[in-house]
């Protein structure tokens, strides 16, 4: 019986949960799930800005997961395993919407835009802290081939060379995405700052 | 150094700038803010909250789950020669075998009763023997040897000490059985004969924890 009182998903440890779940064990699935829920919703979330595309998005990233358990060989971290598999499918959720993850080379904007000083921008300061509140909003209303790049980057850590071979682009446009995504990021959270102060 | 020329390589440094980029950060207040702001919002993404799914995420998960046969629950199952699968349990033998024995007893003192009451002995020793008790015995070698298959499929190294243990507890029993029999009114052989069964009640509580471990 003792053995049994040991399997209370609080106690058991991913390993173990991991191998147990192999064998069918549906508390070790369980487990494995609040063990890293968060971190797979938040990125569903912030890539499709909509609770409920999120969720099914989670849903559908944890199934993957779980039907493909048996082969896990522990190669990689298994949260790096995970992750992997909810960027997939978010990206291909977003490819059958006829989202554009990251534009071929092309940029969405034009060089001029990208490189414009508009008059009195500077004159907002974003120095300081940024309001984290803000900098969602301003990620929720970045265009999603800038979402994307700039979540796997600098929210989930990715290099460019691994964003390059998920989203199917080069690194060099990896980066270009990133750079033009903060660009934007502080073009919106200087417009929402600005905003901020003329209201009375 | 100009600005255009800095900006134009930005989106290639990561985390470092050559002497020339350094010289012009330190010399221009536009790009040098620039910079700033970019690796404020890189900072503070890092910082990014994370956000919990509602309950109903997890319940779906788990249905779907079930449904494609991916959650095994253990299964109570009677064991054959051709399963390979360690997981079922016999909790269920435990009320079986406490019932035999509260049936035992309840029989026992039903032909003590009889004794006492009985015209001819003899006809009273020979319904001993009730149809139910071949069956009771037939069912419980059944179920001991279900068990010790489930012992031995799980810890093959325990099956011997529980088989020695079953075998002497029945042995136990026989004895106690033979002496109840011969001794209907002797109180101490009643209740030997209500220990043994008890023992063996035991060894079948014992046998089912270790199977189910």
């Amino acid at each position: 019986m003792t053995g049994a009182r040991k399997l209370q998903s609080d106690k058991l440890s991913e390993a173990e949960a991991i191998e147990r779940a192999k064998q069918g064990d549906g508390e070790a699935f369980e487990t494995l799930y609040h063990l890293h829920k968060r971190r797979v919703y938040s990125l569903c979330l912030r890539m499709t800005a909509n609770t409920a595309a999120a969720e099914d998005l989670t849903q559908e990233a944890f199934l993957q997961l779980f039907r493909k358990i048996a082969t896990f060989r522990g190669e990689s971290a298994f949260s790096t395993w995970l992750h992997r598999m909810a960027v997939n499918v978010v990206l291909m959720q977003l490819r059958k919407k006829g989202l554009a993850v990251v534009p071929l080379e092309e940029t969405i904007e034009t060089e001029e835009e990208s490189h414009k000083k508009e008059p009195g921008a500077d004159d907002v300061r974003l120095a300081g802290s940024i309001d984290r509140l803000q900098l969602e909003h301003a990620v929720e209303n970045l265009p999603p081939g800038y979402r994307a790049v700039f979540l796997l980057h600098d929210v989930e850590g990715y290099e460019h060379n691994e964003i390059a071979r998920i989203v199917g682009c080069s690194i060099g446009n990896s980066k270009s995405q990133l750079h033009k995504a903060r660009m934007k990021l502080r073009e919106l959270l200087k417009a929402s700052r600005a905003e901020k102060a003329t209201k009375p | 150094m100009t600005c255009d020329e800095f900006e134009r390589v930005l989106p290639e440094l990561e985390g470092g700038h050559s002497s020339e980029q350094e010289e012009h950060l330190r010399s221009c207040s536009s790009c040098s803010e620039l910079v700033s702001n970019l690796n404020a919002i890189t900072d503070n993404a890092r910082l990014l909250p994370e956000y919990e799914p509602g309950p109903q995420v997890w319940n779906a998960i788990e249905t779907a789950l079930r449904q494609e046969g991916l959650i095994r629950q253990p299964q109570l199952q009677l064991v054959s020669p051709a399963s390979s699968s360690p997981r079922w349990r016999f909790a269920w033998l435990v009320p079986i075998a406490a019932a035999a024995l509260f049936g035992s007893g309840l029989f026992l003192i039903h032909r003590q009763v009889d004794r006492q009451f009985a015209v001819k002995p003899a006809v009273t020793t020979a319904s001993v023997t009730t149809p139910a008790e071949p069956a009771r015995n037939v069912a419980s070698s059944a179920d001991e040897e279900q068990i010790l298959a489930a012992i031995a499929a799980r810890a093959p190294a325990m099956r011997a000490s529980y088989e020695s243990n079953l075998r002497a507890v029945e042995a136990y029993i026989r004895d106690a059985e033979l002496s109840a029999h011969d001794n209907p009114n002797d109180q101490i052989a009643q209740q030997y004969l209500t220990n043994a069964y008890e023992q063996r009640a035991m060894v079948y509580e014992m046998a089912i924890n270790r199977a189910m471990q």
